[in-house]
């Protein structure tokens, strides 16, 4: 039985799911703009933010961590991980009296999918989808006994098929945005070596500013009460005070970064 | 849960790193011959299917299969995309998936 997520998860059953993914439906998901970066060695918080949609490919799903401590929580790019959204071909359907299995691959991997048939429209959603047919699940990921599936709380045929390619490009998209790289040049990087980031240019301002707030949010830096000091800051990025410096004044500017004990200590508002 | 036949995806440009190996892949259908369809792939070339199913001249069809060489894929399973596909973004994916971002699909 895993339909409970483990001692306390964030979907009590079936039912709760299903309004919150049938709200989600519409727009075909949404950017995680506050990430939940998981603290090292601490309990991690199951606010609201736990359960951001997060567009993923089966691949992603077996490479994400699963975060020590609670056993049915996973973690990709450090960001807490509970309810997914994948889009692949269903194979090997088959409907018993309470659910339905079937397994989605997706062309980067397979993964087996479980939805609890509780009410009429739950049967009717699952009797459009059939094997070898495109399908849009939303679901909880889970661990049960070293293996991973998800938990649907709706599954989708789908009828248009660029939605295919508009949801791999939405797991890149948010990758990109949950590790902070950006795209600098186009087509001059593509079909290279594997995921080697293109060379930034160095007078990106854009590209400066990103990897000062990384350094904020190192899990190392953000336990520390009082935050970093600036001059921390340049000896760890090797770049001019000046320009650190002001990407840290652009930071406390936009509310992403505050003083802390003095004038040159700061900290990132997360989690804070 | 199982990642180890995953299929890249590709143009036909990129076909040729993957002779061999699982592919999937985008054709606009020009002709079905003998068991042996013609396609047009999303950036342009043509390409060979063999063991395709039957789809309509001028629909797209998205195939899985294995790359038998720089232009032609024997196909393992067709899927009709119909006639409303958009081919260039389909290209500009297989660009990233094959190349910066790699790691998330292979």
């Amino acid at each position: 039985m895993y339909g409970g997520g483990g001692g306390g998860g964030h979907y009590d059953g079936g039912s709760g799911g299903a309004g919150n993914a049938n709200a989600l439906f519409g727009g075909g998901g949404f950017m995680p703009s506050q990430s939940t970066v998981v603290p090292e060695n601490s309990g991690l918080s199951k606010g609201r933010s736990a359960q951001t949609l997060l567009p993923l490919t089966v691949k992603q799903t077996m490479d994400a961590a699963q975060t020590s401590g609670d056993r049915s929580n996973f973690a990709i790019n450090g960001v807490e991980v509970s309810t997914i959204r994948l889009v692949g071909r269903m194979l090997g359907k088959v409907e018993r009296v309470t659910d339905v299995v079937f397994t989605l691959d997706d062309g980067t991997g397979k993964i087996d999918v479980n939805r609890w048939e509780n009410e009429a429209s739950d049967a009717k959603e699952m009797a459009d989808a059939n094997n070898e047919n495109y399908v849009i699940v939303i679901g909880g990921l889970k661990g049960f006994q070293g293996k991973r599936h998800v938990v649907a709380y709706a599954v989708r045929r789908v009828t248009n098929f660029n939605e295919i390619t508009c949801h791999f490009l939405h797991c890149i998209q948010v990758h990109m945005e949950l590790t902070g790289l950006k795209i600098y040049s186009s087509a001059a990087t593509y079909g290279g070596v594997a995921h080697a980031p293109s060379q930034p240019n160095p007078v990106d301002g854009n590209y400066i500013s990103n990897l000062v707030l990384s350094v904020f949010h190192d899990p190392s830096v953000m336990d520390q009460e009082h935050g970093l000091h600036i001059k921390d800051v340049i000896d760890r990025l090797k770049l001019p005070d000046d320009v650190v410096s002001a990407a840290i004044q652009g930071h406390v500017d936009v509310g992403n970064i505050y003083n802390t004990i003095d004038d040159f200590h700061y900290k990132s508002v997360r989690n804070g | 849960m199982d990642t180890s036949s995953p299929a890249a995806l590709v143009n036909a440009q990129m076909l040729n790193m993957f002779v061999g190996r699982r592919v999937r892949t985008v054709v606009q259908v020009q002709h079905n011959e003998g068991g042996v369809l013609v396609g047009q792939s999303t950036d342009g070339h043509q390409l060979c299917v063999k063991s395709a199913m039957d789809v309509p001249v001028s629909h797209f069809m998205e195939v899985y299969g294995i790359a038998e060489n720089s232009q032609t894929i024997r196909a393992e399973v067709c899927t009709d995309f119909g006639p409303n596909f958009d081919p260039k973004v389909f290209d500009e994916l297989c660009k990233l998936a094959s190349g910066r971002f790699k790691h998330l699909f292979l």
